[in-house]
């Protein structure tokens, strides 16, 4: 129980309990099923893309292109609905080629942050410019909208299993994987490694290079699903919908316990830390509090849970700094 | 067969302008518990990274292991052949749990994919840990471990790796006397079972109850290997420091006037405790020790990097209150660190721009810019007085040498006009004529009146430089003696772990012997 009190996962669901406690008074729609999985499903993309970013963080990077790239995969998505055909066939097709264009533009930052030794920062920051400023040019800033979607793709999108949309399983599906991959698999230790102790990673063969390609490249492949996910869920694409929006996806991160100094991170830590910043939106709307108001309570959650994480982390450092002074005799 | 798990010979490696080793030899046998000595500097570390492929060998050296030729291209093959290096910062990840720990590196040349598999990773933690009798959650994540534990895990994944030779080094640092107790009953152990190891260690006393023979490194040469009942405490200080003399000792006892600088009971909990020291004018002040005796954490906290110092301090009788590194300069404290591309210089920039950093202030007109032309005139004066070649202001620090770098950084503190100057490591990677020119700078500093206290563990350098020299060690001041009468040897004794001498015959130097007013 003292284990599971200090883990950060733990606060994060105190604070979200608290939270819903307090809204379900305020509004009393707010505590409906309904509700709820409109929620979710309305946080799909921000939570898909928050999952990729979690890997990038764990390693002590990060990656601010995260948005850009999944408008040029639905920019993308876009052109290519108006050569298939009107059948289920183009979903499946969409399904392969969406997240292959953007595993490549992943694999591009990861390329220039392994390789080059550019930090990611400035490699994403970069590459978000390059990204954003071709979908301009290719689209002239102008909507698509669905009339040249297949009628395939919009009934994808309406159905609905258990009363659960389509959207939330696929979701899931991700959710599960990239956990399943950080437990179980040789990939997804390397990247904890990494992030616990880059030096030490070296010294028992880890491949640095690979581990840092494999990031970034399987955050443009969730960016991919991601861009199937919002055109879906939009019905259209609009070059300027996601603008901004890596903002938020490294917030849920961070508020979900990852640690940007690398190492501390996790799949269902996120998933609350995704959760925690929908209810707040949603129940700020339902309590008719100003969308600016808003933004500042997000704001001063995020830096008071980062300065809470870095007063703990050097606290730890300057432990094991000490020297073993000697007694007096 | 051969008797020996381990043979190099004539191994060299040359760093750009060092030779770290020279024609080094170490030869471990099958069982044995071999300490590898030597002061800070010596080459031990360089060894044990050739050894484990972190640094290649200069051509023409010998490396067998087990009687085979070891080709080793990088950490993970050594592992693998079955060599376990435990450093001493340890190789662990802290975000992982015990069992983890143990099993990685096990799959590393395995397609990345491969699924792990919990129960036999599972299965192999617990036969590694039970074999040293340990009892772990191995769900646990290591960073919840003691040190002491964290090392029993790095052991763990040496016998989970079938590891025949491991090398330890400096495994008791921050370990307590309990925990030291048992980690000699493992090693035991682990020599009942045949597995050589390397023990690499400060403490000669533990060396002593440990080690089966010695090899000594002085100066990144090999002195020679001794059976543990041929040689005793004192033989081995000789021939960690018997070096032949490159420098004439300062025998000249210096006019030394009123007192300068005072300190006593400084105290920083997990640094150093009740520190009591006086700098008179005129005079160099050593402080000598090796790396984490707590010198460093001492400098410092004069200059007021570190916080929450306990103690105090006297400057021209004037008592000081410092509570950052700002105040400390504003009350005439300079502090040269050790690492001076990191801390002391700002390498992108020009000569001028580094030397005037501290006095930026008062540099500016009347329009509060910054003057141009009395900023060069002053980083020329300094240019010509310390002789930095080549004498470019507008070059870029990093464009010089490490001599001309460090003379930088002095003239950068000169020009501060400061009271006392602290210099850490003054001459650590700089050739033999420049280091020559900073002692030089540093005795004219003294005569125009600033204090020097000059941190250093090169003990040629301490002998032949300073006036008076204090030896630290595990955070105490551990002995106090004039240059004049200062030896080698004696230095060495008080810096390393005074417990262990103590035992032995010689106590010419009590345990706990404070610093006395001179």
């Amino acid at each position: 129980m003292k284990l599971l009190l200090k883990q950060k996962e733990f606060s994060v669901l105190a604070i979200i309990l608290i939270i819903t406690v307090i809204l379900s008074f305020v509004s009393p729609v707010f505590l409906t099923v309904q509700n709820w999985l409109d929620i979710i499903e309305g946080n799909t993309v921000i939570g898909i893309l928050a999952i990729g970013m979690t890997l990038i963080i764990i390693t002590s990077d990060i990656d601010v292109s995260v948005a850009a790239l999944t408008t040029a995969v639905t920019v993308s998505i876009g052109y290519l609905f108006q050569f298939l055909p009107d059948n289920w066939s183009s979903v499946v097709l969409i399904f392969l080629i969406a997240p292959l264009i953007g595993m490549l533009l992943g694999a591009f930052n990861g390329l220039l942050v392994s390789r080059i030794k550019i930090p990611a920062i400035v490699v994403t920051l970069g590459t978000l410019n390059i990204f954003s400023g071709l979908v301009l040019y290719i689209t002239n800033g102008n909507y698509i909208n669905s009339t040249n979607f297949p009628d395939s793709f919009l009934a994808f999108s309406n159905i609905e299993m258990a009363g659960i949309p389509i959207l939330i399983y696929l979701f899931a599906l991700v959710a599960f994987g990239t956990w399943f991959i950080l437990k179980y698999t040789l990939i997804g230790r390397s990247v904890l490694a990494i992030g616990g102790n880059a030096q030490s990673s070296v010294r028992v063969g880890i491949n640095f290079e690979k581990v840092k390609m494999f990031v970034f490249s399987y955050m443009g492949f969730l960016g991919g699903i991601a861009a199937i996910a919002q055109t879906s869920y939009t019905s259209a694409i609009d070059p300027n919908g996601l603008a901004g929006m890596e903002l938020t996806v490294i917030a849920a991160v961070v508020l979900g316990g990852a640690n940007i100094h690398g190492g501390r991170g996790s799949i269902p830590g996120t998933l609350l830390g995704v959760l925690l910043l929908a209810i707040m939106q949603n129940g700020m709307i339902l309590a008719r509090i100003d969308v600016f108001w808003q933004n500042v309570v997000t704001g001063a959650i995020i830096v008071i849970a980062v300065s809470y994480d870095e007063i703990n982390h050097r606290r730890n450092q300057e432990k094991l700094s000490n020297i073993d002074v000697k007694e007096a005799s | 067969m051969s008797e020996y798990i381990l043979e190099m010979e004539h191994i060299s490696k040359t760093f750009p302008g060092v030779k770290a080793l020279d024609n080094v030899e170490l030869k471990v046998q099958k069982g044995e518990v071999h300490a590898l000595i030597g002061e800070n500097g010596a080459g031990k570390s360089t060894l044990i990274k050739v050894l484990a492929g972190i640094h290649g060998a200069d051509e023409g050296g010998k490396y067998l292991f087990e009687g085979e030729k070891a080709d080793i291209q990088e950490p993970m093959d050594a592992t693998l052949k079955g060599m376990s290096i435990i450093y001493q910062d340890l190789s662990l990840f802290p975000n992982l749990s015990v069992a983890e720990n143990i099993y990685i590196g096990r799959d590393s040349k395995k397609k990345p994919w491969t699924k792990i598999n919990w129960k036999s990773m599972k299965k192999l933690a617990n036969k590694a840990l039970a074999e040293l009798d340990m009892d772990i959650d191995l769900n646990k994540k290591v960073e919840l471990l003691s040190i002491a534990q964290q090392q029993m895990i790095e052991i763990a994944r040496a016998l989970a790796f079938d590891s025949k030779l491991i090398v330890m080094d400096e495994p008791t640092s921050s370990l307590s006397s309990g925990e030291v107790e048992k980690l000699y009953n493992v090693i035991d152990k682990l020599k009942e079972r045949g597995i050589s190891v390397i023990f690499i260690s400060h403490k000669l006393k533990e060396l002593f109850r440990v080690s089966d023979r010695f090899t000594v490194l002085r100066d990144g040469q090999y002195v020679g290997t001794y059976d543990v009942n041929e040689i005793d405490e004192q033989g081995l200080i000789k021939k960690m420091v018997g070096r032949e003399v490159v420098y004439e000792t300062n025998k000249e006892k210096a006019e030394t006037g009123e007192k300068l600088f005072e300190i006593s009971s400084f105290s920083k909990e997990g640094n150093f405790k009740d520190i009591d020291l006086t700098l008179h004018r005129g005079e160099i002040l050593a402080i000598t020790g090796l790396v984490g005796s707590g010198r460093t954490e001492l400098a410092q906290s004069i200059f007021g990097i570190t916080k929450n110092v306990q103690g105090e301090m006297w400057l021209k009788g004037e008592e000081l209150k410092i509570s950052s590194s700002e105040d400390a300069v504003k009350k005439g404290i300079a502090y040269v660190p050790e690492a001076r591309q990191t801390q002391g210089l700002v390498l992108e920039q020009s000569v001028i721009n580094n030397m005037t950093l501290p006095i930026i202030d008062t540099l500016r007109n009347k329009l509060k810019l910054i003057d141009r032309n009395v900023e060069k005139n002053l980083t020329d004066q300094y240019i010509k007085s310390l002789d930095v070649r080549p004498a470019i202001p507008e070059l870029t620090a990093d464009k010089l040498s490490g001599g001309n770098q460090q003379k930088v950084v002095i003239g950068k503190w000169l020009s501060a006009q400061p009271k006392l100057l602290i210099i850490d490591e003054p001459t650590n990677g700089i050739d033999i004529g420049a280091k020559t020119e900073i002692h030089k700078l540093l005795r004219r500093m003294v005569n125009e009146g600033i204090g020097v206290i000059m941190i250093s563990s090169e003990l040629p350098e301490v002998l032949s430089v300073s006036d008076r020299i204090l030896v630290m060690s595990r955070g105490r001041i551990a002995g106090e003696m004039n240059t004049v009468d200062a030896d080698q040897e004696e230095i060495m004794k008080l810096a390393l772990d005074n417990e262990g001498i103590e035992s032995g015959n010689d106590t010419k130097t009590p345990n706990g012997t404070h610093h006395q007013e001179v």
